[in-house]
């Protein structure tokens, strides 16, 4: 890592940049047409993300609030705990002072943001010898942290044992690098039995008593409810804009996914979340209503994405598909499974719904929720058994009407780069033409986005998708 | 050195199992140390731990599991896919780590391309928690009653209390004899190789106890009453790291100068604890010594607790300097040797980290470089530069 | 005293220094052939020849390099990094680490004031970092491999290689070669990928000053200047002899002390 980058405190230099950014909801166009120029480095990004209007300013703003919230935490007493995306964040809001770290939604946004991305912050793991080959997308920032050039952590607390060995290793490992105490939850097999579900509940339990040990603290249970009232409204949000979906063309814009599961991962509960939901909503439906698709022009064919997106320089990927006039479906880390969801059809029985009568319903419902966050839920098993992979990708492909499945991941993911060439040639034998990206979705020295788009390319003309 | 051990160790095809074969007993492969073999010796049935020893070609592995796998479970399924498991009766692939637990869907897909190439009877995913306390360890404890009645409705057995305990004696024997050998690779001068001592180890994880425990026991005595001490080394090592079956490393570490005293590597001593409680409820007692006591980097957030145990091995082997190997894509030991590293070298333990593939896939001309330089490292007292006669 | 040789088959070239009193009186380097046995000899053939003697004047011959174990002639062999550490402290007394960059292996060392290793790491798990990349390179911009690092020196303006492995930063370039990007800027950039790969390798080992580099790669002008740039550390240049030559040094030198003590 360059000695210099130490210098600029990461998360400072976010806030900042989200605080200024949110600003531009105010500005008039030839404000904005003035400031892309000036901006060459981002204009890339914030064109089209402004492009979107209103919702993309309440993104800036939930985003320059997270990273608000955390430069601010030490001042105002708070401890900061260093968690993953696919950890619900509800239960640190919950309690009054405790501030989450994401080190995911770091790496997303240091990869398109700057040229060189998170490079650095990836080397400077290898420097203190954390493993090269593991998942680029907690490296991103976690070099970060490590480093000193993030805001100081506190404690660890995260939920991918028994899904994925290189996120809860890195976590385990930074931890013991900046000597925090730490609390993995831990996950079966499998999803449906009781038994299991016994286990998500007494596993969280001890997450609550570990926070409360190593937080210094005691959750709100108003505070609880009021979250948990408000995730019931921003999950019909959220179904109203999947079940719109499903519309041929699809009104959606594929970028919003990415809004959506960042401010999600971050954000869980807040009001201004729900508010980016509504005003998204609102833009959906005007594009339904008048049979637009979300990318502004004729969909030619519809990409489920049955692993994650890509984060290279200026989200290139969602550029791409929309260039090519092929619609976005989302992602695995677009679908959280409320029971209500429109896509619970084929896989009913395995979702989660929100109790809000007691405490204990309450705590139920969290760690309900976070068996069933991005891959917790669907790569916990064996690829074929019920509920995972496989089962979701079909199920989500009929439902939305996928005329084709990309597989785009990092070479970091042991987990399904052992599978994934058995769940491609399934996929394949049920109709959908499969796609495998082997570059890396943080780190774009593995394979340059302009060689995966070339592959990209010759697949979607090969296969007579275009 | 005891012949049967070393045969034992350097191959998959082995007499003592054909024989046992030949007799109706019933063989049950298992690929982790997270895999209580006292259940299946309560069975009657013989529990051999698979390895991927003498693997040349991956073509069949690298066609189910992609290309950023760690090259150990592509091995097992070169070899499940060119039938050297035919000895099976029954499998169980627990959930080591990633890239091993898919060796359950990887085996099961390559054999509808391959007949005949899983086990015949019984093919079985074991779900092993990654704490090894708590709610964690009641779940254990379910998971393993739970193979208990697979394996007896499978197979109509019957396992008992008694049966159970019965293995579990026999088998801390076994451990008891290990810890014995272990003492003996702590003597300096070094009376026992390294190469001997691992090819004990492996061993025990493919023979029958019975013909194990006599060997072992033979080859202690034998170490016992040697005149001379193993000739010629410079340095006492120590293995940490990856899972490792690979005696050509140990033989390469050896050739180079060194006496390897003493590894926590899979295969090798690998739990931190001597011996199975043999009282009580033998389930839970077999739970506890099975998933407490690994020192396994899969165990997230108990790094602190390995650290004592392996470094408290490693002083009492009274070894000079460690040798911490990781697969290649083995992240869970590749940064906990990031860690070790720092905490050994805090102690004054001269490290030395590699990278490698799986046992024989390894490029060993480099290899031996860096063994070179780590011996010519740790005798850092050359003779200084002297100006030369004028 | 009679003269001593040191003799380092590296994978892509073969080296062998002479040395008199502690003073270099010959040195050759040729290109490896696939047998190592040939390779060492023809070396030393030629580094014989101009230091005007025969095998039989040399006391002690010290074998180092990837192809060490197979020199017929030498008496004894060392790894590559002790005799890198070695040569570098005796050409620059000050040093404590050392960057050896050859031909397929890239080797970060760090010394004690005596000049005994005390650490090190080596990167060969891939061709990135290493020589080869930068051979690669060079073939692709269709430029002698010495070139490289000249050439960049005059770069103003260097471009981002978004791919360090070898064949996708082959295609990186290829990319940047048509969009008309000035070889400077190319060469440049594939200085600075080079260097970053090789600069996380050095930070792994906290490197103390002073910093000396040696192997082919050393001659690569544009390479260490990239490398001192990414650590924000100054690398002292090794200017006696060719840094290629430094194993051979050190296998030389540690043959010295051997016939010394003999």
């Amino acid at each position: 890592m360059r000695p210099a980058l130490k210098e600029y405190p990461l998360d400072l230099l976010f806030a900042r940049t989200f605080q200024v950014a949110q600003k531009l909801g105010r500005s008039t166009e030839k404000e904005r047409a003035i400031l892309l120029q000036s901006v060459p480095y981002v204009s890339g990004l914030l064109g089209p993300i402004l492009s979107i209007g209103q919702p993309a300013i309440t993104f800036l703003e939930l985003m320059a609030d997270y990273y608000g919230n955390l430069i601010n935490a030490k001042k105002e007493g708070k401890k900061v705990v260093m968690t993953t995306f696919c950890f619900d964040p509800t239960i640190f809001y919950a309690f009054g002072n405790l501030v989450p770290v994401t080190l995911e939604v770091g790496t997303v946004i240091t990869s398109i943001l700057w040229k060189r991305g998170s490079f650095d912050f990836m080397d400077f793991c290898t420097e203190v010898g954390f493993s090269e080959t593991g998942c680029s997308s907690q490296r991103g920032t976690m070099g970060a942290y490590l480093s000193g050039a993030g805001v100081e952590i506190d404690l660890v607390a995260v939920n991918m044992g028994g899904v994925c060995d290189t996120n809860s290793n890195a976590y385990s490992f930074a931890a013991q690098y900046l000597n925090k105490p730490f609390y993995g939850l831990d996950y079966p097999s499998e999803l449906t039995p009781d038994e299991v579900t016994d286990y998500h509940h007494k596993d969280y339990r001890a997450l609550i008593r570990f926070l409360e040990e190593h937080g210094q603290c005691r959750f709100d249970i108003d505070r609880l409810r009021e979250l948990l009232e408000e995730k019931k409204i921003q999950d019909e949000l959220t179904n109203e804009l999947e079940e719109m979906q499903r519309l041929v063309p699809n009104p959606l814009p594929g970028i919003f996914h990415l809004l959506i599961y960042a401010a999600r991962y971050t954000n869980s509960g807040s009001k201004k979340f729900t508010r980016m939901l509504r005003e998204m909503v609102e833009v959906v439906r005007d594009n339904a209503t008048n049979g637009r698709s979300g990318m502004g022009q004729t969909e030619k064919c519809r990409a489920l994405l049955f692993y994650i997106d890509n984060f290279s320089f200026n989200v290139g990927m969602f550029d791409w598909l929309a260039r090519h006039q092929v619609s976005h479906m989302g992602s695995m880390l677009s679908r959280f499974f409320p029971d209500n969801a429109p896509y619970r059809r084929d896989v009913s029985g395995t979702c989660f719904s929100i109790d809000t009568r007691s405490l204990d319903t309450m705590i139920d419902t969290l760690a309900d929720i976070n068996a069933r966050m991005p891959m917790t839920r669907t790569i916990r098993g064996p690829y074929d058994a019920p509920n995972m992979w496989l089962e979701d990708s079909l199920s989500l492909a009929k439902i939305y009407k996928a005329d084709c499945c990309v597989y785009n991941g990092t070479p970091g993911c042991r987990n399904t780069w052992s599978n994934v060439k058995l769940i491609a040639r399934d996929l394949e034998k049920h109709g959908y033409p499969t796609h495998l990206v082997y570059a890396d979705a943080f780190d774009g020295r593995v394979e340059s986005w302009e060689a995966t788009a070339m592959r990209m390319e010759e697949f979607f003309k090969i296969r007579g998708l275009l | 050195m005891s012949s049967i051990l070393s045969q034992a160790a350097r191959s998959i095809d082995l007499d003592p199992v054909r024989k046992f074969k030949e007799k109706g007993g019933t063989v049950i492969g298992y690929t982790c140390s997270f895999v209580p073999v006292e259940i299946f010796h309560a069975a009657g049935m013989l529990p051999i731990r698979l390895r991927g020893i003498n693997t040349e070609s991956l073509n069949i592995g690298d066609a189910y599991y992609g290309p950023f796998v760690c090259t150990f479970p592509k091995a097992l399924l070169q070899q499940a896919g060119q039938g050297s498991f035919k000895f099976l009766d029954g499998a169980v692939i627990s959930a080591g780590c990633d890239a091993m637990r898919r060796l359950d869907e990887c085996w099961r897909k390559m054999s509808e391309d391959v007949p005949g190439a899983l086990p015949p009877s019984w093919f079985y995913y074991l779900d092993v928690p990654h704490k090894p306390q708590g709610v964690a360890l009641e779940w254990y404890q379910s998971r393993i009653r739970k193979l208990i009645q697979a394996l007896e409705e499978k197979f109509g057995v019957h396992i008992t209390d008694e049966s159970l305990h019965l293995a579990i004696s026999k088998q801390n024997k076994v451990r008891t004899a290990l810890g014995e050998l272990a003492e003996l690779r702590c003597l300096e001068p070094a009376v026992v190789s390294g190469t001997e001592a691992f090819e004990a180890l492996i061993a025990r994880n493919v023979l029958p106890t019975d013909i194990y425990l006599e060997e072992l026991d033979r080859l202690i005595e034998e170490v016992k009453s040697r005149a001379e001490p193993v000739s010629g080394y410079r340095k006492r090592l120590f293995i940490t790291g990856s899972i490792c079956d690979d005696l050509e490393l140990v033989e390469q570490i050896e050739a180079a100068g060194a006496v390897v005293v003493g590894e926590t590597v899979c295969y090798g001593l690998r739990n931190t604890s001597p011996l199975v409680s043999d009282t009580g409820d033998p389930v839970a007692a077999l739970s506890a010594f099975y998933l407490s006591g690994s020192v396994c980097p899969r165990m997230f957030g108990y790094y602190p607790t390995r650290l004592v145990a392996i470094s408290g091995r490693i002083k009492r082997t009274q070894a000079q300097g460690v040798i911490m190997q990781n697969i290649r894509f083995c992240d869970l030991h590749g940064s906990e040797n990031g860690l070790l590293e720092r905490d050994l070298e805090k102690l004054d333990v001269p490290t030395l980290r590699i990278e490698k593939e799986y046992g024989a896939l390894t490029e060993k001309g480099r290899l031996r470089m860096r063994i070179d330089a780590f011996l010519e490292q740790l005798e850092k007292s050359r003779p200084p530069v002297q100006e030369a006669e004028g | 005293m009679r003269m001593v040789a040191g003799c380092d088959v590296g994978s892509l070239a073969t080296k062998a220094v002479i040395m008199e009193r502690r003073r270099v009186v010959a040195a050759a380097i040729v290109r490896s052939g696939p047998k190592p046995a040939a390779s060492a000899q023809a070396a030393m053939d030629q580094a014989l020849a101009q230091a005007g003697c025969g095998l039989s004047d040399i006391a002690y011959c010290v074998g180092t390099g990837y192809g060490r174990e197979k020199i017929s002639f030498m008496n004894e062999s060392l790894s590559e990094i002790s005799c890198h550490g070695k040569g570098a402290q005796f050409l620059v007394p000050s040093a404590r680490s050392v960057i050896d960059i050859g031909g397929q292996d890239c080797k970060v060392i760090r010394l004690d004031a005596k000049g005994s290793l005390v650490k090190f790491v080596t990167n060969d798990k891939c061709a990135s970092g290493t020589g080869r990349f930068l051979e690669v390179m060079a073939k692709v911009l269709n430029i002698a491999v010495a070139e490289l690092g000249e050439l960049a020196l005059k770069s103003r303006d260097p471009v981002t290689l978004a791919s360090m492995c070898t064949v996708w930063a082959q295609a990186d370039v290829i990319k940047h070669i048509n969009a008309r990007r000035p070889a400077e800027d190319i060469c440049a950039g594939v200085n600075a990928a080079m260097a970053n790969r090789v600069a996380m390798m050095a930070n792994a080992l906290q490197l103390e000053n002073d910093i000396c580099m040696t192997g082919g790669v050393a001659k690569n002008k544009g390479v260490v200047q990239a490398l001192g740039r990414i650590m924000g550390k100054r690398i002292k240049e090794i200017r006696q002899i060719d840094p290629q030559l430094v194993g051979a040094l050190g296998a030389a030198l540690f043959a010295s002390e051997k016939a010394t003590k003999n």
